[in-house]
């Protein structure tokens, strides 16, 4: 495979090189620096460099995403093998397919200029090594899992998220910053603090997804030992199931699938995604546009996408996929709830990613019965999502720090003051909620005309609950637009520089308007089918329906209600990680406390114990004196006169 | 010629050293000391990275002896590095913390004259580390269990003179438990001996029943699992933290290597019992690792992690050809790991002045930064992220699904085991390193207490990059004879 592209793949390898390890090098400099002499002045240059290396990056992800094959969903994926575990069959396999190349380029583009916002934004802090290196050992990684093809290298670019996650999210270990929480500080719900401090998010988030990986990892020991490869696009998925049978199949993907739900906040996972939330705002953009969560939803297309399950008609895969369909409709609809009532602006934000998540996973299922479009709109939803929920959080983190209040809040007097982040937020939001004709709007027609297919098999359900997360997808985003700029209360603003912040936010959210223009003018798939589709009637009804939640969340942000409360405590799905497990694992840790108590009781004290008192018992009997032998040996005689007597030896 | 020539001098240099060493200056001697495991170990990867396989014959001995000789291939020599790197990095480390730690008992007027404790200290440390050294190069059961005795008694010694707490006491019982285990695989020796009429593993042909079974329960007391496990967090957390470091990661794991070895002459008793042992196994790592929870002590707290991980390696040794690549990596993902563990535990109680209660702690990574990302890379380590943990899971998983397919119960278990093994790592990060800081002065502290650590990291990342990871395991797969093609 290697020899046929090397010619066709000039210089590949060091251009692979170039992509993923420019950046990690990059980041050295501050990330040394720092360590020797933490807070020198000269060091706060540093992470231009750092920058520098998301840029090199970014070139070559776009030098692919133009020069390597096709770029079409049609189109043969292409493949680079570096030598890794030849005997194993285990390479660094490298594909280049309509997938990746766009996922690739989406990922570089966001994580550079989100880096460019970062020099501003983190300009002051007090662990810029730490940070750099993270966030760009971020960015590497999803580069990694998006290109690989074999499992097993994915599973590095997938670990590296996790960690570079853990660390970012719990970037301001010191606890000390009010601003840097999730939750209203001191507020308690049944005896369970209902606030979270960075460290505490960077260990909620690290541990479900440990949860999760290790089932996954489970299944690529699984799926190596039963094929011998690796391999996502060689991998046969159709024998499998008539190796190991459709519960095989079912316990193998159901593994396999808990990374991706775990990475990707599906329920019942998706507490610790709220509380990221500690982290840097760049961290959340980052987190939830391109990398990390948008990581499980990628693969599980990318495995979609080789598995084609709909050539198959397997029972094995349809249980599968019936379980990603509804699990993400459910999700999407929790996580949406929890939104509109949601009163901090970051995690009114992170809920919304949950739900677009759960909209991707669903989509992506429905390509068992509908075929690989479904598999497109989910894709072209998620590039969408990714460029305006990106934006979303740049200004969010912009507010935060002018306002110093991670709340919503914020009225006419910030809109006029802080324009290019309302300009921008106006613009994300209309273009992210699915009003016609902008950009969302073509893709969820798209997403409308996939779940109205799926008649058939499950009646109108999948469509009757697309049409209401969506609606209430809008009007939250309405709102958000609302309490920032509108109606929220009175601030105080600090005004100070931002002029490289509002720049990269202004630029991701004007990509909204470039993909707008892709939906509109191209005459490709699947963009005419988007367009086809949002054509039709029944989109122009939904997209009618999504204007006027919009509406009634911008003119009307707030709702006295009851049941607000219980959507804005998450319906308390907290007492899962905070209560229920923690408390089931510290009785087992107990129960185990007491048993190695007993254990080295019994062998460090009983025991050596028993001998002393055996050996005390032995001296006792050799004093040396006669008559005491005497004594013993008339006793024994007795004794075994008794015995006899007994036993009827002397009559 | 050339690769056995240059074996054999780089074993001696140690060796050599050994005894050279008491006569010099403490500085010079940690430096000597250091580069005498160093040469071994660049010979070594060089052994390693050409698939060397070859014996080198010491002594023919008659029956039931047999031959006496050095045996290098891919197993031995992944084992040989391992040791080899950690205990050059722990001997750069022990003189900043033994001059702490002598300092320490010279104010409480335990002992006088520091040099000269050095120069005790230095024969000792380089004994103990040059007989684990040619343990893996052994290639007779006697001589194996030679060096197993003498390293038990340099590290008997060392506990003994400069330990902690109820050192005398602690030592002791050290010693009474692992010599319970050297006499179990003693007796298992001499029986395969008279019965084969030869201890050369060459030459072994059939393990009978009671041997194999004496030799494993040696080995679990060893190792340790469930039950014998009590010696490891007394022997581990009152041991001067050098000695912990050498301890936990190499000693205990080589009861792993002798039974890797007995398998590869006679697997019937593993296979025979494979459903028994690995339930224990997972009991014992699971247990293990609930355990590590409770713990108040940052030492002890590692030595349980330390018996939960070397339930992998007794997990791993039932998993056909698949699961003894695992022992093999999970060897050393154990000892990268958790010698760096053990080093930032000690750097804290040299910098600290004895500072090792968990409850003390917080938000360390304040006052020393460069130790906290040790201490991340190590718990990164053992549970397998971005580090060659990572493939010692991966065969371990690969291997549960040769030998048992989709049997859910063992699936579960042995997945939960690696769960715990993430949970407890960045529990223990969190409570110790993160959060509101404690309320220390920031310290100045000697480099040979951080700058060690990163180079044993540097390896354990650096083993899932090829060339590395490509030459260890396709050496493995020579070795360990996994299929013709692929399976």
């Amino acid at each position: 495979m290697t020899e046929g592209m090397i010619e066709e793949l000039p210089m590949m390898g060091e251009l692979l090189a170039l992509l993923f390890f420019s950046p990690i090098i990059a980041s050295f400099p501050i990330a040394i620096a720092w360590g020797i002499d933490p807070r020198p002045e000269w060091a706060r240059k540093l992470p231009v460099l750092s920058v520098f290396g998301l840029f090199v990056s970014l070139c070559v992800a776009l030098y692919i995403l133009f020069n390597v094959g096709e770029l079409s969903p049609e189109a043969e994926p292409i493949k680079y093998t570096v030598y890794w575990l030849p005997d194993f069959n285990i390479n660094f396999v490298f594909i280049f397919d309509y997938l990746s190349k766009l996922m690739g380029a989406l990922t570089a583009v966001i994580a550079f200029l989100i880096g460019v916002y970062g020099l501003e934004y983190m300009r002051d802090d007090y662990r810029l090594g730490w940070y750099w290196f993270f966030f760009n050992l971020f960015t590497a990684s999803m580069l990694l899992v998006v290109y690989s093809d074999n499992l097993l290298m994915l599973l590095i670019g997938w670990e590296g998220l996790g960690i570079a996650s853990w660390g970012l999210i719990g970037h301001w270990f010191r606890d000390d910053d009010e601003l840097s929480y999730v939750g209203v500080l001191k507020r308690k719900v049944a005896g369970l603090n209902m606030f979270w401090s960075p460290s505490t998010g960077g260990w909620r988030a690290i541990s479900t997804i440990r949860i999760g990986d290790m089932p996954m990892f489970f299944a690529l020991g699984a799926l190596f030992a039963l094929t011998g490869n690796l391999n996502i696009s060689e991998i046969p998925w159709a024998g499998l199931e008539e190796k190991i049978g459709v519960v095989g199949i079912v316990v193998l993907m159901a593994a396999f699938l808990m990374g991706p739900f775990t990475k990707s906040a599906q329920l019942p996972f998706s507490e610790w995604l709220m509380t990221a939330m500690t982290g840097p705002t760049t961290v959340s953009a980052l987190l939830h546009s391109a990398t990390m969560v948008a990581a499980g939803t990628y693969v599980f297309m990318r495995l979609s996408w080789y598995i084609q399950p709909w050539e198959l008609h397997l029972e094995g895969y349809e249980y599968v996929y019936i379980l990603v369909l509804f699990l993400g409709l459910i999700s999407s609809l929790y996580a949406a709830l929890v939104a509109t009532s949601t009163r901090e602006r970051k995690v009114l934000l992170a809920a919304s990613t949950m739900s677009s998540l759960g909209l991707m996973f669903a989509s992506a299922a429905a390509s068992y019965w509908i075929g690989k479009f479904a598999v497109l709109v989910a894709f072209w939803y998620l590039i969408t999502h990714a460029f305006a929920k990106a934006t979303l959080f740049l200004v969010a983190g912009h507010l935060i720090h002018e306002t110093h209040d991670r709340f919503l809040c914020g009225d006419m007097e910030v809109a006029r003051k802080l324009k290019w982040a309302f300009v921008a937020t106006v613009i994300a939001t209309i273009f992210l909620s699915g009003i016609p004709p902008f950009t969302a709007y073509w893709v969820k027609s798209g997403m409308d005309g996939v779940m109205h297919h799926l008649e058939h098999e499950f009646g109108l359900l999948p469509l009757a609950l697309l049409v209401t997360i969506s609606a209430i997808y809008s009007g939250f985003l309405g709102k958000f637009l609302s309490m920032n700029f509108f109606k929220g209360k009175k601030v105080h603003l600090h005004l100070h520089g931002g002029g490289i912040m509002s720049t990269a936010y202004v630029l991701m959210v004007s990509m909204l308007i470039v993909i707008l223009g892709l939906y509109l003018t191209s005459h490709e798939e699947p963009f005419v089918e988007f367009f086809h589709e949002g054509l039709l009637p029944s989109s122009f009804a939904v997209g009618l329906i999504v204007l006027v939640a919009y509406s009634i969340g911008l003119f009307k942000p707030q709702l006295e209600s009851p049941i607000g409360q219980f959507f804005s405590d998450r319906m308390y799905v907290m007492f899962l990680n905070d209560y229920i497990v923690p408390k089931i694992g510290w009785a087992v840790a107990k129960v185990v406390d007491y048993g190695n108590m007993l254990i080295d009781f019994t062998c460090h004290q009983a025991i050596p114990q028993m001998f002393e008192v055996y050996s005390a018992g032995i001296r006792f009997v050799q004093n040396g004196s006669l008559e005491r032998y005497l004594r013993i040996v008339i006793g024994f005689v007795m004794l075994i006169v008794v015995v006899a007597v007994a036993a009827g030896w002397i009559v | 010629m050339i690769s056995e020539y240059s074996l054999v001098v780089s074993l001696l240099i140690p060796l050599i050293a050994t005894f050279v060493l008491p006569a010099l200056k403490p500085r010079v001697a940690t430096w000597i000391s250091a580069l005498s495991f160093l040469i071994p170990m660049v010979v070594i990867l060089a052994l390693l990275l050409t698939l060397q396989e070859f014996e080198v014959p010491i002594l023919a001995l008659n029956a039931p002896i047999g031959d006496f000789y050095l045996l290098s291939d891919p197993i031995s020599n992944a084992f040989g590095f391992t040791v080899c790197l950690v205990s050059a990095m722990v001997a750069l480390y022990s003189l900043p913390y033994m001059k702490h730690r002598f300092e320490e008992m010279v104010e409480a007027g335990e002992i006088k004259d520091i040099t000269w404790e050095f120069r005790k200290y230095w024969f000792l440390y380089n004994l103990y580390a040059v007989s684990m050294l040619w343990l893996v190069y052994a290639g007779n059961l006697i001589l194996l269990y030679i060096f197993l005795e003498i390293s038990l008694l340099a590290s008997f010694l060392l506990i003994y003179m400069y330990g902690y707490g109820n050192r005398q006491w602690v030592g002791i019982l050290y010693f009474v438990w692992t010599h319970i285990a050297g006499v179990l695989a003693l007796l298992g020796f001499l029986m395969v001996g008279f019965s084969n009429q030869t201890l050369a593993l060459h030459s072994l042909s059939t393990i009978g029943f009671l041997p194999w079974l004496l030799i494993f329960l040696g080995m679990v007391v060893k190792l340790p699992g469930l039950g014998p496990h009590i010696w490891l967090p007394w022997a581990h957390a009152e041991a001067p933290t050098p000695v912990s470091a050498l301890l936990s990661p190499l000693t205990v794991g080589l009861a792993g290597y002798v039974l890797l070895r007995v398998y590869l002459v006679d697997p019937s008793f593993i296979v025979e019992y494979r459903d028994v042992i690995i339930a224990y196994a997972i009991i014992s790592s699971v247990y293990a690792g609930f355990s590590v929870f409770k713990q108040k002590d940052y030492k002890r707290l590692l030595a349980y992690s330390t018996v939960s991980q070397m339930g992998y390696v007794l997990i791993a040794i039932c998993l056909g050809s698949y699961g003894l690549i695992g022992v093999v990596i999970q060897y050393m993902s154990h000892a990268f790991g958790k010698s760096i563990l053990f080093m930032t535990a000690g750097a804290i109680i040299a910098t600290f002045h004895g500072l090792r209660d968990v409850a003390k702690m917080g938000g360390m990574h304040e006052y020393v930064p460069t130790i906290a990302n040790a201490a991340l890379i190590g718990f990164m380590t053992l549970s397998g992220i971005l580090t060659i943990g990572m493939f010692g899971e991966f065969y371990i998983l690969a291997g549960l699904t040769k030998v048992y397919g989709f049997n859910l119960t063992v699936i579960l278990a042995v997945v939960l085991v690696f769960i715990i093994s993430g949970l407890y790592s960045f529990y223990t990060m969190k409570i110790i390193y993160y959060g509101q800081p404690a309320g220390y002065e920031k310290p100045r502290f000697s480099k040979l207490l951080d700058f060690p650590l990163y180079v044993i990291a540097f390896f354990s990342v650096a083993f899932i990059f090829p060339p590395l990871s490509t030459a260890l395991l396709s050496g493995m797969k020579i070795l360990l004879g996994i299929g013709g093609g692929m399976p």
